[in-house]
């Protein structure tokens, strides 16, 4: 017998010569000792009659601020039954007597005009806040600050439009660009600057913008924060012709080698004749798109910090604690025209859609949304002002779907 | 061959366009919101301006406004000591900029003007971001006396264009006032403005009268009283306060009484041999007619807004439970599913939904669920919380509590359906079964 056999039989002979003796530890604990009280029985009067004498509870103190209180016709509030839509009772209450008598009646209608009047709007109504009120600076609406990541340089692309108003107000910690026309700013700008320029912007771009190499595989989306770029650019136009051209070199090479390899095929000759027309009208227009669309600042595509970072200023404004329940069940998309200095154009900003509801339940969904936008605009949106061009018109959609309650 | 060249060349052609017209277009920055924020608006009122007479008439038609406006929870006054201009003129151009500084989201500015008796009251709503106004401007025109169903109408529109549905200040509530020791409780018929003003008794205390309820006019009130020495119901004119039995019937009870939206019905329980149904009673006819046919107990039915469907609690599986059956009687599908009993449903306005009482674990409940049944959501918990009443816009739930103990009292709450802004009613003393009027004239 080994030695592992040995202790585990002396071992359970152990337990069980102690289960058998003592069993002390599985042995019911002593309960405690019972305390009794003496009582004695008092009938149902005598009871109320306690309750009676009892001290009266305290009357509530909660009051809303305005309503007008009377002073209590009836202070003493004992104790008190369920109130409750009866359950008939299988014996009526005695002593009930046959007719309540009615206090003096209620006055008569009361005269308010039924119908209320529109009020006509006065001329003056309104107006925007002109240049020649100060602006003070917002308690609550301060602009976020940037937010502490690598970014696109501030470099002026084509800030010269910058609305003098901003110079008028100096607030420097939220002004990411130098001002050139504005010296107050420009002596913050420059530190700010520097330390957001990196060469992150390649990560930023790629990682936003996933298809732009498909899309572009020469890409002409390269160093284009470069004013002098941008200004070049409806000359050089040097992406798409030189693509077209290329490529257009490549057709030429594979029309003639297989017109070699057919010796001289006129209908092979009129093919290329007819590729090269198009390649040529081709090359003709796209540098005529390209003017238009270079009349704002063409920078790298927003990266999706800078999406979100908008998304978040603007988001934290959407309140839609005052919509209906209709209305929550609205999407209402908005269209809205922003400003260079990041500022929402209030005028511009216009419904273009909504799903889910009539159009009046969609309006108080679109002023929600437009609430948001222009109350958390502040001095302006922090966005990136050589982007400009990506932000300029901005379509918003607000779902508030997913946060219906009702 | 001939094809094959015609085909890549094409293809070629295609492939070079689509690449010219892809890169330089700009597409619009799309941004999708789907989790907004949940918090009172901030909102300033000014006292309204004197246009002649209203002496202290202004500035308390505004505290009113206020008032009204912040007790729904949906709104947050900015005070005035936070203002930076005032409102010198009812027509003076508004500071925008002053209002946006103090985040004053909503500016609501008015005058009044008193003559003789008459009293004018106008206002208008401005979105202080959009620097615009909302709506109209209007104006009521009224007796001095009436001042505060005034202040409750210009609060009504203000709410009405902020949110986008109804309100419900310029409408009252009647209720069941107690007074005395629970052994000798008194209960009388009182009504007051739907926020504890111009409280008036409509009975007196010499016998038990409850659950009242308005007629779709507000101008008749439904009650059960034991003046008779067992429970009956009654009809009772506002205006005269003259008193007439319904549908009574000897060696019976009847009780839980509530108008057809027409008005010209009356659904209740009649309790006969210790089983009860639900009868309707054509108050111009005085055609009574069963509509539920059960050993168990049927009782609390509450019309649907459109008149078609009745719902109301039984006990016929076993515990209080709800069914909804058709406005004629037939056939009745229980609604109900959750564990506990529930029982007084009543049917919103808006039809969407239906308040309920609920007790499950020795606590009460009140909760809505769809009309279908689903996506139940309890509101309140208590020692008892019981019979719900909805506010004219189907937004809010006024209900009763009592207090646990010995000196435990019943009280009124309301509650906005989404579960916050629970408060309580101002009332003379204890108070229970309320009744909500619909929107006053």
């Amino acid at each position: 017998m080994d030695r592992g056999t040995t202790i585990s039989g002396i071992g359970h002979a152990a337990v069980v010569v102690w289960v058998a003796l003592g069993d002390w530890l599985f042995a019911p604990s002593v309960p405690p000792p019972m305390q009794a009280a003496s009582v004695s029985l008092i009938t149902d009067a005598a009871f109320q009659a306690l309750q009676a004498s009892a001290p009266k509870p305290a009357k509530p103190a909660e009051n809303p601020p305005e309503v007008v209180a009377p002073a209590p016709l009836q202070p003493d509030l004992p104790a008190s039954e369920p109130a409750t839509e009866p359950v008939p009772p299988s014996q009526p209450p005695p002593d009930v007597p046959a007719e309540p008598t009615p206090p003096p009646a209620l006055p008569a209608d009361l005269p308010v005009s039924d119908d209320p009047q529109i009020v006509e709007a006065p001329e003056p109504v309104a107006p925007l806040a002109d240049e020649a009120q100060p602006i003070p600076v917002p308690l609550t609406d301060k602009r976020p600050k940037p937010r502490p990541i690598d970014r696109v340089a501030a470099t002026p692309v084509d800030d010269t439009t910058d609305t003098p108003e901003i110079a008028d107000i100096p607030t420097p910690e939220i002004s990411d660009q130098a001002e050139p026309d504005a010296p107050v700013v420009v002596e913050e700008a420059p530190a700010a600057s520097p330390e957001e320029a990196a060469p992150v912007i390649v990560t930023e771009a790629v990682e936003t913008e996933p298809d732009a190499p498909q899309l572009a595989p020469t890409s002409s989306r390269r160093p284009q924060s470069r004013p002098e770029r941008v200004a070049d650019a409806p000359v050089e136009d040097p992406v798409i012709a030189d693509t077209s051209e290329a490529d257009a070199q490549a057709a030429a090479d594979a029309v003639a080698a297989a017109e070699a390899a057919a010796a001289s095929d006129a209908q092979a000759a009129a093919d290329a004749a007819a590729i090269e027309a198009a390649l040529a009208d081709v090359a003709t227009d796209a540098p005529a798109e390209d003017a238009g669309a270079q009349d704002l600042p063409e920078g790298p595509p927003m990266s999706g910090s800078e999406i979100e970072g908008l998304r978040l200023a603007i988001n934290k404004c959407w309140n839609v604690g005052q919509l209906s329940s209709a209305a929550l069940r609205i999407t209402v998309m908005l269209r809205v025209e922003m400003g260079e200095n990041g500022k929402p154009n209030a005028g511009s900003i216009e419904m273009t859609g909504f799903e889910g509801g009539s159009a009046e339940d969609a309006a108080r969904a679109f002023e929600a949304g437009k609430r948001a936008v222009m109350r958390c605009s502040g001095e302006g949106y922090d966005l990136p002002p050589d982007k400009y061009a990506e932000w300029s018109v901005l379509n918003l959609e607000f779902d508030p779907s997913g946060m219906r309650q009702r | 061959m001939k094809t094959f060249r015609t085909l890549s060349a094409a293809l070629f052609v295609g492939f070079a366009a689509l690449t010219a017209t892809a890169i330089p277009a700009q597409a619009e920055l799309t941004i999708r919101f789907t989790d907004g924020e949940i918090e009172p608006m901030p909102y300033a009122v000014p006292d309204f301006i004197d246009e002649g007479g209203s002496g202290d008439y202004a500035r308390n038609i505004s505290r009113v406004v206020a008032s009204d406006l912040s007790g729904t929870g949906l709104f947050r006054e900015v005070t005035s000591d936070a203002y930076i201009s005032t409102i010198s003129s009812f027509d003076s151009p508004v500071a925008y900029n002053d209002w946006q500084a103090i985040n004053s989201q909503a500016l609501i500015t008015g005058a009044v003007q008193v003559n003789g008796d008459q009293i004018v009251v106008k206002f208008r709503v401005f979105d202080v971001f959009s620097g615009e106004q909302l709506g109209d401007g209007l104006q009521f025109v009224g007796t001095t006396g009436t001042w505060r169903r005034m202040a409750h109408k210009v609060a009504d529109a203000v709410y009405s264009r902020i949110t986008g549905e109804g309100g419900y200040f310029d409408s009252r509530v009647v209720y069941v006032a107690e007074s005395g020791p629970k052994n000798q409780r008194q209960k009388r018929l009182a009504v007051m403005d739907y926020d504890g003003a111009n409280v008036q008794y409509l009975t007196d205390s010499s016998s038990i009268v409850l659950a009242p309820r308005f007629s779709p006019s507000g101008d008749r009130i439904l009650f059960t009283s034991y003046s008779s020495g067992f429970p009956q119901i009654y009809l009772m004119d506002v205006g005269s306060l003259n008193v007439q039995s319904l549908g009574e019937q000897p060696g019976t009870m009847t009780f839980a009484p509530r108008f057809s939206p027409d008005g010209g019905t009356v659904v209740f329980s009649l309790e006969r041999g210790g089983n009860s149904d639900i009868y309707a009673l054509d108050i111009g006819s005085g055609n009574l007619t069963q509509l539920t046919n059960a050993p168990s107990i049927e009782t609390a039915p509450s019309f649907s807004p459109d008149g078609s469907q009745i719902v109301f609690e039984s006990d016929r599986s076993g515990n209080q439970q709800i069914y909804v059956m058709g406005a004629g009687g037939g056939e009745a599908r229980r609604i109900s599913g959750g564990k506990g009993r529930y029982g007084t449903p009543v049917w919103s306005p808006r039809g969407d939904m239906i308040a309920f009482t609920k007790q499950n674990e020795g606590r009460f409940h009140i909760g809505v669920m769809l009309s279908d049944g689903t996506e139940e959501r309890l509101l309140t918990a208590s020692f008892l919380d019981e019979g719900p009443t909805w506010a004219p816009n189907g937004r809010v739930i006024m209900f009763m509590r009592e207090s646990a103990g010995a000196g435990g009292q019943s009280s009124l709450f309301s509650v906005d359906i989404t579960g916050r802004n629970l408060r309580q009613a101002t009332t003379e003393g204890a108070a229970s079964d309320p009744a909500w009027s619909p929107l006053l004239p």
